[in-house]
């Protein structure tokens, strides 16, 4: 991420977030927590438990955050984030939680006339292959829940679609004939198939690398002969670094109602 | 090939709840973002090092991202970091560590270091790493933070032993491990029961003398790499002098050991000025170094161990008050002292009374008021230590004084007053090592130390990246004694100061050596005659040149075959 990208995506954050943006100059931007977001990010327990036992007036914090010190001005004091500050890693967290359920409806412009919606479901995942090495894999998978059609690079296509919360006038939603649940695991299916399409050979290799240190292992303590308790430990540490395992974690997803032709 | 997949199902859950309460639901500017953020923080690629993208404030040094890299995706995590000193060991097992966070494979870690370097060690991976590392106060802290930085010597007390054993470690950094070289000792066996899914040793000294040291080293890290121990030493302790057998098992520790040396690492150094300062005795001191050498023909001093007789001549060249201890010492732990005995310490300690001023200190002090900045001086005696420091009080030279036995907290201290408020930091030798004083440009060695490692050692502490000036080091040595032969032998003829140490452990270790120590106690302290120690020096500098010239050799068939 850049420094424009990250000065960008904290105004959006705290834009949906409904705080209001004080000041936003070159490389910095300071932002009015509302009293949710002061909980949410300002680990602060104690006095909001305080606040509301004495019924004082709350006061929620005002912050400023540095995007760019390079341009920054001067007399502008404030927290610097960039990709790695443990800041700018709260509020990825923050965002991932905030949103990790949703149902929105097509926007449609078909003016009067009575227009059903499809129901579709979003699930957006992270796949991670992991040994003693890790790389992931995004996947956002739509299943229309009443034909049953799958598409792939489903949030992508959502892009170009106006989507509200409130089901618009002369809208109605088609009852799935898919329910929720069995979507779910049809998708699970789904990605587990592609899954076992893809080349393992990381895995293999993986699996050679933790016989060899096995073998290794077993050679130092031939010369022993009761059990072991090292032994044990080094031989649980062995498969903890190289037992290669698939990993499927959610991202976030839910319930989208489309016009016919809307992805 | 089948692996197992993990499906997580709290998510739908959750999700089925929410559908049958009707919400409540997120809103999707929030929704995209995250969307998004996760796609920057996927790691698309098995290879390839993120940690450099999350780390702005940082530049890595080529040799240290390499190293990083090395050890993730060639030695699988699990390696011995072994750089000269000063080029950054701390960066190299930074980065390893935040890659390993970054890409989810590590969240718990412990990391054991020198008491002195917890504090150090704890604000490093803070400030540049960003990793919320904690510096083991409370017990609590064990269970509850993620990354710990404590003490060997803590750790393994009782009850931090037991809580520690219950921890599911990722990855374990050990800091100075070359103490873990002998398998017989508490450290080692706790080292040794830790579960290691990741490991780091962290070495400036890693073969430092003996092969049997690597072994235990590597053994720790991966046991079997080099064999089981009887298998071992059947192969190598026999033929250890046997350049083919040792080239495979340098072999072998080059896949879990990487060592970057200062000219292979194309970063422009500040230079070292070395500058031996011969000094005279009074009269006085003369006479108290002859009474000690005297000893060595005596009847009674025989069954002593030449050890001791050496000793007093090395502490004759520190100071009157580092003699005076060590004869104390001898007259009270003495059973029964016969009363030859007991008149010989007394004739010492009148010829100690008998001096009145320290050559050396002088010396020092007039060096030290000439440079008119930060000096370190280091000695080996802390009877010295503590004379130097009324000395300089005396003419007006604010120091501070810097042990190994100083707790953590002492040791920042200390640390920082030198850098703030005092000239000079007078340390012992267990203080070398452990403290970066790198805002410092000058060192006096007020006594040599008879291992050239400890030396580099001592340079390391302030030779390192960071060192903006160039290095200015002062040798003492009084004419005419042991001393000045060990400066000969060690510092001259070895070319040490000149030819970065490096190679010499190398060196050592293909002749199957034994340590320099023992041979210099045989020399100094058996040697019958001036002439017999010529000539065992000789022999002493003839094999150590023999071994450069292997070593010339051995570098030149590589450079011809590549």
């Amino acid at each position: 991420m850049q420094q424009l990208e990250i000065h960008n995506f904290l105004i959006r954050y705290f834009l949906a977030n409904e705080c209001e943006i004080t000041e936003n100059g070159p490389g910095y931007l300071t932002v009015q927590l509302t009293i949710e977001l002061d909980k949410e990010l300002m680990n602060r327990p104690f006095y909001w438990h305080y606040l509301e036992k004495t019924g004082g007036i709350p006061n929620p914090m005002k912050l400023t955050f540095i995007t760019n010190p390079q341009i920054v001005p001067e007399h502008i004091k404030g927290e610097t984030v960039h990709f790695g500050s443990p800041r700018l890693h709260q509020i990825f967290q923050s965002t991932k939680k905030l949103s990790s359920y949703i149902r929105l409806y097509e926007n449609h412009r078909n003016g009067q006339q009575q227009t059903p919606l499809m129901p579709w479901l979003c699930m957006n995942v992270k796949i991670s292959y992991q040994c003693d090495r890790k790389r992931d894999i995004y996947k956002s998978i739509g299943l229309q829940l009443i034909n049953g059609q799958m598409i792939e690079d489903f949030h992508e296509r959502l892009q170009n679609v106006q989507l509200t919360p409130k089901i618009p006038d002369y809208s109605f939603t088609l009852s799935p004939l898919v329910k929720p649940k069995s979507g779910m695991s049809r998708i699970e299916h789904y990605l587990k198939a592609v899954i076992n399409e893809d080349d393992h050979t990381w895995a293999e290799e993986a699996r050679k690398r933790w016989e060899q240190d096995l073998r290794l292992l077993d050679h130092f303590y031939e010369d022993v002969e009761e059990e072991n308790e090292n032994y044990e430990t080094e031989k649980k540490a062995l498969q903890d670094q190289y037992e290669p395992k698939i990993n499927i974690s959610f991202i976030n997803g839910g319930l989208f109602y489309l016009t016919d032709n809307a992805v | 090939m089948t692996v197992e997949i993990e499906f997580d199902s709290s998510w739908q859950d959750e999700f089925l709840h929410r559908i049958e309460n009707d919400g409540p639901w997120g809103n999707w500017d929030l929704f995209k973002l995250a969307v998004g953020v996760e796609k920057h923080l996927i790691i698309p690629e098995f290879e390839g090092l993120q940690a450099p993208n999350h780390l702005p404030n940082l530049t890595p040094l080529p040799h240290q991202l390499e190293t990083a890299k090395q050890v993730i995706e060639n030695m699988n995590g699990k390696a011995i970091l072994a750089d000269e000193v000063g080029l950054g060991k701390t960066i190299e097992a930074g980065l390893i560590l935040k890659e390993y966070m970054i890409r989810g494979l590590v969240k718990k870690v412990l990391i054991l270091v020198p008491a002195s370097l917890v504090t150090q060690w704890a604000y490093e991976l803070n400030s540049k790493f960003f990793i919320p590392a904690v510096s083991q106060k409370k017990s609590y802290v064990w269970e509850q933070c993620d990354v710990v930085v404590s003490s060997i010597d803590t750790a393994k007390r009782d009850p931090h032993r037991d809580i520690i054993n219950k921890q599911d470690y990722d990855l374990i950094i050990i800091d100075e491990a070359h103490k873990l070289k002998n398998n017989k000792t508490k450290n080692y066996e706790f080292v040794q029961n830790l579960k290691k899914k990741f490991c780091l040793l962290l070495t400036a000294t890693p073969i430092q003398n003996r092969i049997g040291e690597i072994f235990n080293l590597v053994s720790l890290l991966k046991p079997g790499h080099l064999g089981s121990e009887t298998a071992f030493y059947d192969k190598y302790k026999r033929d250890a002098r046997s350049l083919n057998d040792n080239e495979h098992l340098k072999e072998l520790v080059n896949k879990v050991m990487i060592r970057n040396r200062r000219a292979d690492t194309g970063i422009e150094w500040t230079k070292r000025h070395v500058e031996t300062i011969p000094i005279e005795f009074t009269p006085e001191e003369k006479e108290l170094y002859q009474a000690i050498t005297d000893l060595k023909s005596e009847g009674d001093w025989v069954q002593t161990s030449a050890f001791s007789v050496m000793t007093l001549q090395r502490e004759a060249c520190s100071s009157r008050e580092a003699v005076f201890y060590t004869l104390k010492n001898m007259l009270q732990k003495k059973e029964n002292p016969t009363k030859e005995f007991q008149d010989q310490i007394q004739h010492l300690i009148s010829k100690v009374e008998a001096v009145s001023s320290n050559s050396k200190a002088e010396k020092a002090l007039e060096l030290i008021q000439k440079i008119d900045d930060k000096v370190i001086i280091f000695t080996e005696y802390r009877a010295t230590q503590m004379y130097l420091q009324w000395y300089l009080k005396q003419n007006g030279i604010s120091s501070v004084p810097f042990r190994g036995g100083f707790k953590r907290g002492k040791k920042d201290w200390m640390r920082e007053l030198f850098q703030k408020h005092a000239q000079v930091l007078i340390a012992t030798e267990a203080g070398g090592e452990g403290i970066n004083l790198q805002f410092c440009n000058h060192i006096i060695n007020f006594d040599l130390p008879w291992n050239p490692m400890r030396l580099e050692q001592r340079i390391g502490r302030i030779h390192r990246l960071g060192q903006e000036k160039d290095v200015m080091i002062y040798n003492f040595a009084i004419q005419n004694t042991v001393e000045e032969h060990i400066l000969k032998l060690l510092y001259e003829k070895i070319e040490l100061f000149e030819k970065v140490i490096g190679d010499l452990d190398d060196i050592l270790t293909k002749l199957d050596f034994g340590s320099i120590e023992d041979h210099l106690i045989d020399i100094f302290g058996q040697s019958c005659s001036e002439g017999e120690m010529r000539i065992k020096m000789e022999n002493l500098t003839s094999m150590i040149d023999l071994a450069k010239d292997m070593q010339k050799e051995d570098s030149h068939a590589a450079a011809g075959n590549s």
